[in-house]
Order: structure tokens, then sequence, then C-alpha cells
């Protein structure tokens, strides 16, 4: 089985992402593909795993980080699950990326007073912690 | 206990319940509240919620800043479950125990002033002590503060019960009013409210000044003239949610009494988007506003009043479809804002409110001001000595007396755990109640917690307005917080 995903780079300075366009692909074996089949469905587990993974720290070693080693990286799509609003959402974002964060971060709305950028400045205050543990550690 | 209250009390609802031809024991069994001892005469602190209380041997000096319901209930369980206790409780309004869920019936002359004044020194537990000064610093690194006179108290334990100040000085045109207490002397605020038809019932004296403005633009409207009403929540998070729909139902009610409902038109101006954070109640009370012709506008935030010209000027909010944005594959949604000016004769202003500066601009506070706890522990994030509850905690949900009743428990038991060296295993769980005042006789008891799904206590649609549930406001729920909350015990 092919895990097919995709990259965003991190600048540490700016403390910014920004899109890799490159498609990378691994072949993962019968064990590892078993373990995809579980985790699919949980798209934080899928990535925690994907992350850990040695054969995966080991391709991203040999195949990406080796003409960019000051680089930072971290996962924007993993077969199709895509993990692009941690890096680019903003206050401005649509409807379904604040549902997707209020309920991942267990954000209540208080619908009767609080607005949508108030709603987006916590989502953001969330992210900016959550952003650092999605970088990966390669060292 | 003050038995003489509870007679009169209990002597008013019985004429109350005998002109409707229900006796008390029929009252009580409609709302299904089985054994309920505070409607049937029997009423004594512990029976509200009879428990029985171990003593712990735990030792430690326990400040708590702030004297209002929270801090000194507080006080009072902790005297209820410690040997030895060591309390202090610093507070320097002598009115700060006083009954503030009142404070809507006294803005609509159901009840008077002196119906919810209590003097916290009748309340203080044996052998807790009073320091009736403000504290204004804070150093949790050295577990001290300072009080205004200057009073350094050093302590092992810190609760904080501020409660929440009533920011009306960021309202344009009320900047003079500054930033006031719901207790105490609020000279400065009514004077800047004036006497032309602005108030609010966030403070003591305001709820008695609403009623005067009320009958007098009931009178308006009752002598023919169109008379508008306007009714204000604003984009903080607020004392009592209920309060600024209670206020407006009741206006409704005393326009109707007085035949005057033609000639007046009320209008609701919530700066949200939602009659209330429950779907079930937001699509009952919206039903209910619908029932009595409401007007209503979300999103509207009132930030300045032209006194002279009698004019309400709102932010108004709204969103736009934005453009496609490629990364996120979506739509943007773009907020816009324009100010809309509002004409009214009676405007109901509440006012924004935050966490005390102290607070706020302390190591203990957040970057909102409040103070951020474990919201289910009610422990203090960074500080482990430190919990906090009430208006000021950062729990989110539920600025009123019916989450304190849960909290306090919760944060005394943990506590105490924490002075044990054991794990804190007390959780809140969110809990919340708002019996909105929909009529003169009729309460919808909206109950819920994290969920954000209704819990009712009683096994009753708690969508549906109800008689008893008034009585259960006008007569039961007093007691229950000055007698049993304050005695530690409900």
């Amino acid at each position: 089985m092919h895990l097919n995903f995709e990259l965003v780079t991190y600048d540490e300075e700016l403390d910014k992402f920004e899109l890799d366009n490159n498609k990378y692909q691994i072949e993962i074996n019968d064990e590892e593909a078993k373990t995809y089949e579980l985790l699919k469905s949980s798209d934080m587990s899928l990535y925690n795993w994907l992350k850990e993974s040695d054969f995966f720290k080991k391709y991203m070693k040999r195949e990406v980080c080796q003409d960019s080693e000051s680089k930072k990286f971290a996962i924007s799509d993993i077969n199709g699950t895509s993990f692009i609003r941690f890096y680019f959402f903003k206050v401005t974002s649509g409807d379904s990326h604040y549902e997707y964060f209020k309920k991942l971060f267990n954000i209540h709305d208080e619908s009767e007073w609080q607005d949508r950028e108030d709603v987006g400045e916590e989502i953001l205050q969330h992210l900016s912690t959550k952003r650092k543990e999605l970088i990966l550690e390669l060292g | 206990m003050d038995n003489k209250y509870f007679e009169k009390m209990l002597s008013k609802m019985d004429k109350d319940l005998s002109a409707q031809g229900m006796s008390r024991r029929e009252a009580m069994k409609l709302a299904g509240i089985s054994g309920a001892g505070l409607f049937m005469g029997g009423a004594t602190s512990a029976s509200a919620e009879e428990e029985k209380i171990v003593k712990s041997n735990a030792k430690g000096k326990i400040v708590i800043v702030g004297g209002g319901l929270a801090g000194m209930s507080t006080a009072a369980r902790l005297t209820l479950n410690l040997d030895n206790p060591d309390i202090t409780v610093i507070e320097p309004q002598d009115l700060s125990v006083s009954y503030q869920p009142g404070q809507t019936l006294v803005g609509a002359g159901i009840w008077d002033e002196d119906d919810i004044a209590y003097e916290r020194d009748n309340f203080v537990p044996n052998g807790v002590k009073v320091i009736k000064e403000k504290a204004i610093l804070f150093n949790p690194q050295e577990n001290k503060l300072t009080t205004d006179k200057g009073t350094v108290v050093s302590y092992d334990y810190l609760i904080i019960a501020t409660g929440l100040q009533l920011d009306f000085e960021r309202i344009k045109g009320l900047e003079e009013a500054g930033r006031a207490y719901s207790a105490g002397d609020n000279e400065r605020l009514l004077k800047a409210l004036g006497d032309d038809g602005i108030c609010s019932i966030y403070t003591a004296k305001g709820a008695t000044k609403t009623w005067e403005q009320m009958q007098k633009y009931i009178a308006q409207a009752k002598s023919g003239k169109k008379t508008k009403f306007v009714f204000t929540h604003p984009s903080t998070p607020i004392k009592c949610g209920g309060a600024p729909k209670k206020i407006m139902y009741l206006a409704n009610a005393r326009l109707k009494e007085e035949g005057a409902r033609e000639n007046a038109e009320l209008t609701f101006y919530p700066n949200g988007g939602a009659m209330f954070g429950v779907p079930e109640y937001h699509d009952a009370i919206l039903g209910q506003f619908k029932r009595e012709g409401f007007k209503w506008h979300y999103r509207h935030n009132l930030i300045e009043v032209d006194k002279e010209k009698k004019i309400a000027v709102f932010d108004a909010k709204w969103q736009e479809k934005g453009p496609w944005d490629p990364v996120m594959k979506d739509f943007e949604v773009i907020p816009k804002h324009e100010k809309v000016r509002v004409p009214y004769d009676f405007l109901h202003v509440v006012p924004p409110q935050i966490a005390p500066r102290e607070i706020a601009e302390s190591d203990l506070g957040s970057a909102k001001g409040w103070v951020p706890v474990n919201k289910e522990t009610l422990q203090h994030i960074r500080y482990e000595n430190v919990f906090s509850l009430g208006d000021v905690a950062q729990v989110p949900m539920g600025k009123t007396g019916g989450s304190v009743r849960k909290q306090y428990k919760v944060l005394v038991d943990n506590l105490i755990s924490l002075m044990k060296g054991k794990k804190l295993e007390a959780k809140y769980a969110g809990y919340t109640v708002c019996p909105l005042i929909t009529d003169i006789g009729t309460v919808m008891l909206a109950e819920f917690d994290w969920t954000v799904k209704p819990t009712p206590s009683f096994p009753l649609d708690p969508t549906v307005e109800r008689w008893v549930f008034w009585l259960m406001k006008v007569y039961a729920l007093k007691p229950m917080t000055m007698y049993g909350m304050l005695s530690g015990r409900a």
C-alpha cells in the first residue's frame, strides 16, 4: 500500500507556514497498512502516528531533508486527510473551520454575546500551541 | 436562621397561592419537588440539601478576596469542613452579600431595594476574620497581597471571589459613570445615567431607578404617546445572561397591566446572534418574543448614548461572503460593521462587564482579565495554591448564583484535598441556572451545563413557562441563597 502525503514548510523567524508544492509517496508494509486503516478516521491520531513512525522519519531524512537541512516541516495532507487549516486558519476563514476547531479545542461558544471574531481569536491562541506540536522533529 | 423572614415569606406565598385556589402542598406537587422543604415551611438551611460533613484536620491560612455570595459561602463551608479553620475574608463593602438576583424584581417594582439589601457582617461565620479593606496588589510568588490601606496579608491558600465590574465608562456618553460594582455607593453612576429614561438594573440602586423610569414611560405610553422601550445586551460575558431579557418581559407585563402596551414598542438589541446559548431555550424565547410582539435586532452592541437627543448608537455587525481561499478551499467570511442610531424614550443599559482592574493587571489575571482556572477543579492554572469562583473566574459558562452554588462546594473539596496533599477529584460540570421571568407570574427555568443541553432538575418540560417556578423565584430562591448557601450547606 502507498501513503501519499504533502508538507508545509515552517519559517521559524517569521513564525509562518508556506505550502510545499511537492507530493510525496511512501510504500508501507502490511502491518503499517493495518495501523493506517485503524487510524485513518481520526485525523489527529493519524497525524501523530505518521509523525512518530520510523519509516516516515527515515523517508523524510533521506528524501526530503537532504537538500533542505535548515527547513522545518509539518504534514499538510495524508491520503486526502487535510491538515491545511492548522497552518493557514485566520479569523475570516469559512464556518466549517470554526466548527472543526471549536470541537477540537473544546471551545464553548457563548452565542448570547460572543461574536465570530472573538471565537476566531481564541482558536488562533490554541493554534499557536498546536502548530508547534505538529512540526516534525527529525533531528 | 431568620424565622420571622420565613413566616413573612410563607404568609405572602400562601396568599398568592390561595388567590390561585391552590394549597402549598398542591403547588409543590405541581412542581414535582417532592420533599422540597423550602416550599413546605420546614425550610431550614440544612433541609434544602441535607448532607453529612466529615471535618478535616487539614491546616493552612486561607485568604478569600471578595466577600460576596461566592466568597462568604465558601468561607462558611470551609468553616463547616475544617477542624481548625484559619480563614480571612477581605471585603470593603458592607452590603456585599446583598441578593443580586432580586435586582430584576426591584427594577419592575415587585420588590423594594430593602428586600435585597443584606449586611455582610450578619453572615460572617464564627471564627472567620474580615478585613474591611480592598485588596489591590497581589504577589502570588510570595503568597502575599496588599490592601488599599497598606495592610499586607500573607496566606497559604488564596481564593479569588471579587466578582466583576460594570464598565459603563466604555460606553461613549456614559464615561462619567465610571466602573461600578453591583452593591455600594453608586451615586456617580446614577448621576451619569441622569433622569431622562436611561437606567440599568445591574446595580441595586440602579434597579430602584429603573422602576422609577419605567413608571414614567409607562405613564407616557398610557397617555397615548407612542413610546420606544430599548433593551441592550453587550459584547462581553455578563452576570445573569437572562437579566437583559427579564427586565424587558417585566416592562411588558407592567405596560399590559396599565393598558398601555399598544402605545409601546419594545425592542431588544443583543450583541450576539441568538437569544440564548442553548438551542432549546433560544427557540422557546423566540416564540415568547413573537407572542408578545417584541422586536429584536441581533449583533448590535451599544457603544454610545446621546443623552440630549435620546439616541442609542449601536455597532451593528454582519458577515458577507468573501473571496475564495484556494489554500483553505473555502470562501472567506468578511465581518462588516456600521453604526446604527436608534431613538429611545426608555433605554435599559446592560453595561460591558470586566474583571476588576487589580485582578486583570496582576499575575493572577489572564489576558482578558478573568482568573484563569481549570474549569473543572477551579484551581488556578499557574499557582496551585490559588483558586477562584464566581463571576471573576474564567469559567466558560454562566456568571450566576446558580453556578456559584455548584462551584463553591467543588472548590472547598478540592482545596481541602490540596491541603492534605491529595489529588483534586471534585469537578464542576458547568451547571448554571437562569430563572427567566417571562411575565409577572411566570418563569421558564433554564438549567444547563457544558453539554449546552437543558439539564432540568424537575420532571417537567424546561422550555415551558410556569407559575410554580415564579413562586420559586420570588419566594424560595432568596432564602435558599441567603440562609442555605451563605451557611455553606445548600
